[in-house]
């Protein structure tokens, strides 16, 4: 409210200003109003003397005698307890001292201690992944080696030996398979890929060969690989190595190297 | 005239002056000063204190705490902020009021912390007052006396009692509005008799 207040309004009240009877708010804007305006600094210093005045117009009458040195002798202690007072305010000057160079000191050692606990926590959330990264390696793994065995094992396994065919004579391969927990090939003897090339396995069946996934041999032509496989593939008939563009293609267009009845 | 003998000590500059070196050497713990001090101006202002307070026992301990305030911060007056006797009035009136409120506050049970911190910065808000002569002031007691209850009253209360604007709307069941407009004419018309006096 007293933000709003303009010179005009100000200027209002500079006579009540003047005997001391605003307050609060009002008594606050128009004391940081007469720093910056002359001309209501003139106005308070007309009015000064009305409320001198009423001050004098009180009704006189004489103070007790006894006042004059009930109040001497009030002031005389007090003056001697101000000059061993005065060491209060240095006291507490001291103590706010030693409290501040204290909670500096204090302060900096929490810093210490904030950036060691921080640097633990770095520490710990690093074990802590590279705790993860072992586990996810090792789930990974023992899934891996869970799979070969837990198709090995299924009750729908079906074992299909194929041979190296004319690209290939010495190739040969045997699967297993199950359709629910997937298929697993060991291959040798698979002649090196050209660059760009890689073996695709197929299961043969009508309408058209599904692709079972991809094949890389290592630099001997061996390799063993578990492949997750279609449920919903067609019963097969077959299954097929073929050579083809990297990445697989959806049927299949290079040359056979390996084949094998399904039955 | 007892206005004439209440003023007889002071109402000049050279009064003045002699008040600022009295307080110079209460500064400097000189208890005589202080005795000094008392004997000009105690009698203005246990009147003042009086006409405020209105009982004779708290006007004494008015006048007891304001001396005993000016003897403690007499190191921090600074005579280019105020005369010594502008100073002495408003912390005798800011002491009288305090205990009136007081007063109220035990009665109402209700705390005015606006007050309060108004009371507390008086030390540093006195206005550079100075006493005016025998004749201003006899002009303005007339004035005053002169003028209808629906002006002076509104005055009285702010002066003699530190109630609010508002606080004074309420008391006289009258408007803001009005009572703003009433005591600055009021103001206006003190201010003419002052003037008249000295022209």
């Amino acid at each position: 409210m007293s933000d709003a207040l303009d010179h005009d309004a100000l200027r209002e009240l500079i006579a009540l200003h003047a005997i001391g009877a605003l307050s609060g708010a009002e008594r606050s804007a128009v004391e940081s109003h007469l720093a910056t305006c002359a001309e209501c600094a003139q106005e308070l210093r007309a009015f000064a003397p009305v409320g001198m005045a009423l001050a004098q117009i009180a009704p006189q009458v004489d103070p007790p005698a006894t006042l004059r040195a009930a109040i001497l002798a009030a002031a005389q202690p007090a003056k001697t307890a101000r000059t061993t007072s005065s060491i209060v305010p240095w006291l507490a000057a001291a103590a706010m001292l030693a409290i501040t160079v204290g909670m500096g000191f204090y302060m900096a050692s929490l810093q210490r201690r904030i950036r060691a606990l921080e640097g633990d926590l770095r520490a710990a959330l690093l074990r802590v992944e590279d705790g993860e990264r072992r586990v996810n390696v090792a789930m990974r793994a023992a899934a891996d080696a869970q799979t070969p065995v837990s198709v090995l094992t299924a009750p729908d396994v079906r074992r299909i030996d194929l041979a190296g065919q004319a690209a290939a004579p010495s190739a040969s391969a045997r699967a297993f398979w199950s359709r629910s927990r997937g298929l697993v090939i060991t291959a040798a003897n698979l002649p090196p890929l050209p660059a760009g090339r890689i073996y695709q396995l197929w299961f043969v069946a009508r309408p058209a060969p599904v692709s079972a996934g991809l094949l890389t041999p290592d630099a001997g032509g061996s390799l063993t690989t578990t492949l997750a496989t279609p449920a919903d593939v067609p019963n097969p008939t077959a299954l097929a190595v073929t050579i083809e563009p990297e990445g697989g293609v959806v049927s299949p267009t290079g040359a056979m190297y390996l084949v094998g009845a399904a039955q | 005239m007892w206005l004439f003998a209440a003023l007889a000590a002071v109402g000049d500059t050279a009064g003045a002056e002699a008040d600022r070196l009295i307080v110079l050497r209460m500064a400097g713990g000189d208890h005589l000063a202080l005795g000094e001090l008392y004997d000009r101006h105690a009698r203005l202002l246990y009147s003042l204190a009086l006409r405020i307070v209105r009982e004779r026992s708290d006007a004494e301990d008015v006048l007891q705490e304001t001396f005993s305030q000016v003897w403690r911060q007499a190191d921090r007056f600074e005579a280019s902020r105020g005369t010594v006797v502008g100073w002495l009035v408003t912390v005798t009136r800011s002491r009288a009021l305090d205990r009136l409120r007081q007063r109220r506050t035990q009665r109402e049970g209700a705390a005015d912390f606006d007050r309060v911190a108004d009371s507390l910065a008086d030390q540093s808000r006195a206005l550079d007052l100075q006493l005016v002569t025998a004749e201003q002031a006899n002009r303005v007691r007339q004035a005053l006396a002169a003028l209808p209850d629906e002006l002076r009253i509104p005055l009285e209360l702010a002066y003699y009692e530190g109630l609010s604007q508002s606080e004074i709307a309420e008391r006289l069941r009258t408007p803001l509005g009005t009572i703003k407009t009433r005591m600055r004419q009021t103001l206006l018309r003190l201010r003419e008799a002052l003037a008249g006096a000295m022209s």
